[in-house]
């Protein structure tokens, strides 16, 4: 893999194969930010096969239909073709079908490999578009997700000088669920802010029974609200991953200002972000319910205590959210004994007193004598189950079970509901 | 050796070549929701369990399909199939080229799995960076002894349907005919395009042993590397279900002379068609006397069986919003359990499939060419009690407040042959009676009328 350099104490993936892996890639993460975007129409620049596989995976993760659309490149087209035929027909057939506020163009491999200049193909198209780079042999999920909400800022926030002072965008990573992304908001807009998540899966794939027709998305960010951001006060980041896309909305207004987080878990995550809102909003007390909801986290790190300090574990996913985990498991005494990341961040040398890899789940079971329960998506439910261990599933794609989209492990509320299934898990005979 | 597309796309075992030349073949863009070639290979070739499936691209092709098919198999060393490999190639292997990488994977998957073969399957981008899998492949099979094979069923070169032939193809040029089996009988066979998803194949295969006859090998469920490679002294080809392989059998019946026949084990009526049908093709008149009576005795049990299904489905009509051979097979399942189906979807139904489906459905059925639109005014007409489709006309049930079923959901257990439509009665049942239909259909109490 070796994309990023990385502290000495990250080990490596230097195998010649891929077994059981745990990678996702940037066309993925690309397509799943459009999703949080109201009334968009993905578009991966490839062949039918890497939007039909990604597809299917999310309406299985989600249990929801998906919308999303494939430039179908052939291998006649992608020898004869620049990329024009392809994503001027493509965006020709969806819009005689359907009416999606924005479409949001990606690529894949091989439309890299072949070259495709889909900026230059961009500007000949005369519908409300956003193109980003996203080959599947760089970068992973995270950066795919990062990438495109990078370029829908970079192509549709207005530039501007005003600013509102309670306004605030936050830029969420790929590994929250939706309802992790409302709970953000929620939490943020109770120190009396005005809360924009771009993307925002928090009204697009949480679940809700409408009149959908999966033809778009449905919910999410409006685009409009998207073109009017530059305006905000204030952006919060949340994820290594998501860091760098503040510059680009100060860009548009070089008086925002930016305050990032690396994750969102645990007691100390949760009261860093609390003492920025106090600063910011001048108000000397967080609302009744925050308070109470610490106090639970107080005590649900001592009624758990027990349970994790008797518990090693294996972590396996995505880095932001690896990095939050170990945070949450540690701060109450879990042993964190081994990390396998899916693919390289600056991130991971944060975590401290474990072992981290970038590996994949044949890793996992080399190391199988290290740890009792595993964090990790539904492929770590085999795994557990061939090795005896203990899973708790986190992650996409969960498979497995229903209600992904309702699971909060943030903030001190969902810390409390985390801690506890954890324990419980553990103790499990 | 690459097999010839162009070949493939002619073939003259398909009906409806003369009337669509293009139809195996199109994808529009902006407008295609199906599977390519790459995900045809795989289905047709990942339940061979005691081979080992080595995709050689980048990560998305094998990172979002690994371990999503339950196809069973009783191979008794680990199960392959449920595993993923991948050289998951990276910028440099895109500039350098990815051959040498692809080596080392052989080599470590050998030392580690040994399995009793590897698929090497080109994707789209190694396809276009020219990695020489033939090569790579006649090298490794030289090193470590057992069968390497090649898969050309990049992405890129179409249908999920194409891919499935393709797959055929590496299985004909690289296994069939290199082993002799250890002894052959009147009545072998084998099963092509069954891939024992759920165990549907565990639903009829005991039937068969019980009339004498042996299954030599299957392509590809509960698969065996040793048996696909000596396919070529069976009696007789059989293809459930799988209009994707007729390019095998054809040639197959070239080569070693072997008739082909094609067919179904889904629902009542097709199971025995199906069993009736491999006993005549073995044309042994006691075989097929000893067949009639079985499928007298199975039809018999199963009634019994099914006599309070039936009771319970009186009356009842369905509404079918579904794809490809599923709009008739699916229907004909149903009325076996007493349903009267009244519509079906053709949207993406061959002319073939069409007039099944007009067979099944009679004069009074609609088929429906747009389902999306059309079945909630056919729910109406009709006065359906239940819709069988994708997730995404849940709501249409929902504000009809009729019972669904979601057609497209991962099936955990098998709907085939007889046994099969026990399992089916038995969900269509839960649906019927389930009042979450109606719950969820409430009103909330700020849109309730004074």
């Amino acid at each position: 893999m070796g994309d990023a350099a990385l502290n000495e104490s990250v080990i490596k993936f230097e195998k010649p194969v891929q077994v059981n892996p745990i990678r996702l890639t940037q066309p993925m993460g690309a397509a799943l930010a459009f999703l949080g975007v109201d009334r968009c129409m993905p578009l991966m620049h490839g062949a039918i096969g890497c939007t039909s596989f990604t597809k299917v995976f999310f309406t299985r993760h989600f249990a929801e239909p998906i919308a999303i659309q494939t430039t179908a490149v052939s291998d006649v087209t992608a020898i004869l073709d620049g990329g024009d035929h392809n994503i001027t027909e493509a965006v020709k057939n969806i819009t005689t079908k359907v009416s999606p506020a924005l479409i949001g163009l990606h690529t894949t491999g091989l439309t890299e490999t072949k070259g495709d200049d889909i900026r230059r193909v961009a500007s000949k198209v005369d519908f409300p578009l956003v193109h980003v780079n996203t080959p599947d042999y760089e970068g992973a999920y995270e950066s795919g997700w990062a990438l495109a909400t990078k370029a829908m800022i970079d192509q549709l926030v207005e530039p501007t000088k005003v600013t509102r002072s309670n306004k605030l965008v936050l830029l969420p990573p790929v590994n929250l669920t939706p309802i992790e992304v409302e709970k953000v908001k929620e939490f943020i807009e109770g120190f009396g802010f005005e809360v924009h998540a771009l993307p925002d899966l928090s009204t697009s794939l949480d679940g809700h029974l409408g009149q959908k027709q999966a033809a778009l998305s449905s919910g999410g960010i409006d685009i409009d609200t998207i073109r009017q951001l530059a305006d905000a006060a204030t952006v919060v980041t949340v994820g290594t991953s998501m860091e760098g896309c503040a510059a680009a909305l100060q860009k548009k207004n070089p008086a925002i200002l930016h305050k990032h987080f690396p994750h969102l878990q645990g007691l100390r995550a949760t009261d860093n972000l609390v003492a920025f809102l106090l600063k910011q909003s001048g108000r000397d007390l967080p609302p009744a319910s925050v308070v109470r909801w610490r106090q639970r986290l107080q005590d649900s790190l001592l009624d758990t205590h027990f349970a994790l300090g008797q518990t090693r574990f294996l972590l396996t996913g995505e880095p932001d959210q690896l990095a939050g985990q170990a945070a949450a498991l540690q701060e109450g005494g879990g042993r964190v004994a081994e990390v396998i990341a899916a693919a390289p961040s600056p991130v991971l040398e944060t975590i401290e007193k474990a072992r981290v890899r970038i590996g994949d789940l044949e890793d996992a079971e080399d190391l199988a004598a290290e740890y009792d329960l595993i964090l990790g998506n539904t492929h770590c439910e085999s795994l557990a189950h061939r090795l005896g261990k203990k899973v708790l599933l986190r992650g996409a794609p969960n498979w497995e079970e229903v209600g992904n989209q309702l699971k909060c492990d943030l903030l001190y509320e969902g810390g409390c509901h985390f801690l506890c299934e954890v324990a419980n898990k553990a103790s499990e005979v | 050796m690459k097999p010839k597309v162009k070949e493939l796309l002619v073939e003259s075992g398909c009906e409806h070549n003369e009337t669509r030349t293009k139809a195996c073949n199109s994808a529009t863009p902006g407008a295609t929701t199906g599977g390519c070639a790459f995900e045809g290979a795989q289905i047709a070739l990942f339940p061979y369990a005691d081979a080992a499936h080595l995709v050689h691209g980048p990560l998305t092709c094998l990172g979002t399909s690994w371990e999503t098919r339950l196809t069973g198999t009783s191979w008794e060393g680990r199960d392959l199939t449920q595993m993923g490999f991948t050289t998951g190639i990276g910028i440099n292997d895109v500039v350098f080229g990815g051959e040498e990488k692809l080596h080392e994977a052989i080599d470590a998957i050998m030392e580690r799995y040994s399995p009793q073969a590897v698929f090497v399957y080109a994707t789209c981008v190694t396809a276009l960076i020219g990695d020489d899998l033939d090569q790579v492949c006649k090298q490794a099979a030289e090193k470590h002894g057992v069968p390497m094979v090649p898969v050309h069923a990049a992405g890129f070169v179409g249908s999920k349907n194409l891919g499935s032939r393709l797959a055929g193809e590496a299985v004909l040029n690289h296994l069939v005919g290199t082993r002799e089996p250890e002894s052959t009988t009147e009545f072998d066979i084998n099963l092509l395009g069954e891939y024992n998803v759920t165990g549907d194949m565990w639903q009829y295969t005991h039937l068969l042993e019980e009339l004498g006859i042996r299954v030599l090998s299957t392509l590809s469920g509960d698969g065996r590397i040793a048996d696909i490679r000596t396919a070529h002294r069976a009696k007789l080809n059989v293809i459930v279900c799988a209009k994707s392989l007729v390019s095998l059998t054809r040639k197959m019946k070239e080569r070693y002379d072997i008739p082909w026949v094609s067919l179904s084990f889904y629902g009542l009526r097709d199971t025995s068609d199906g069993l009736l049908t491999i006993c005549r093709a073995l044309g042994d008149p006691d075989l097929i006397a000893r067949c009639e009576a079985l499928i007298a005795r199975e039809e018999a049990a199963l009634a019994e069986k099914l006599a309070p299904y039936r009771e319970l489905f009186q009356g009842k009509k369905a509404v079918l919003n579904t794809g490809g051979n599923k709009s008739w097979s699916i229907a004909s399942a149903l009325q076996d359990l007493g349903i009267e189906v009244v519509a079906t979807s053709v949207r993406k139904a061959t002319e073939e499939d069409k007039e099944k489906a007009r067979k099944y459905l009679g004069e009074k059925g609609v088929l429906m060419t747009e389902p999306a639109t059309q079945q909630a005014g056919v729910i109406d007409e009709t006065g359906a009690d239940l819709l069988l489709a994708g997730g995404r006309s849940m709501y249409t049930a929902i504000k009809k407040k009729i019972s669904f079923i979601d057609v497209n959901q991962e099936k955990k257990k098998s709907y085939g042959a007889y046994n099969g439509l026990l399992n089916l009665a038995e969900d269509l049942k839960n649906a019927l009676e389930s009042p979450v239909f109606e719950n969820v259909a409430k009103e909330a109490p700020w849109e309730t009328q004074p």
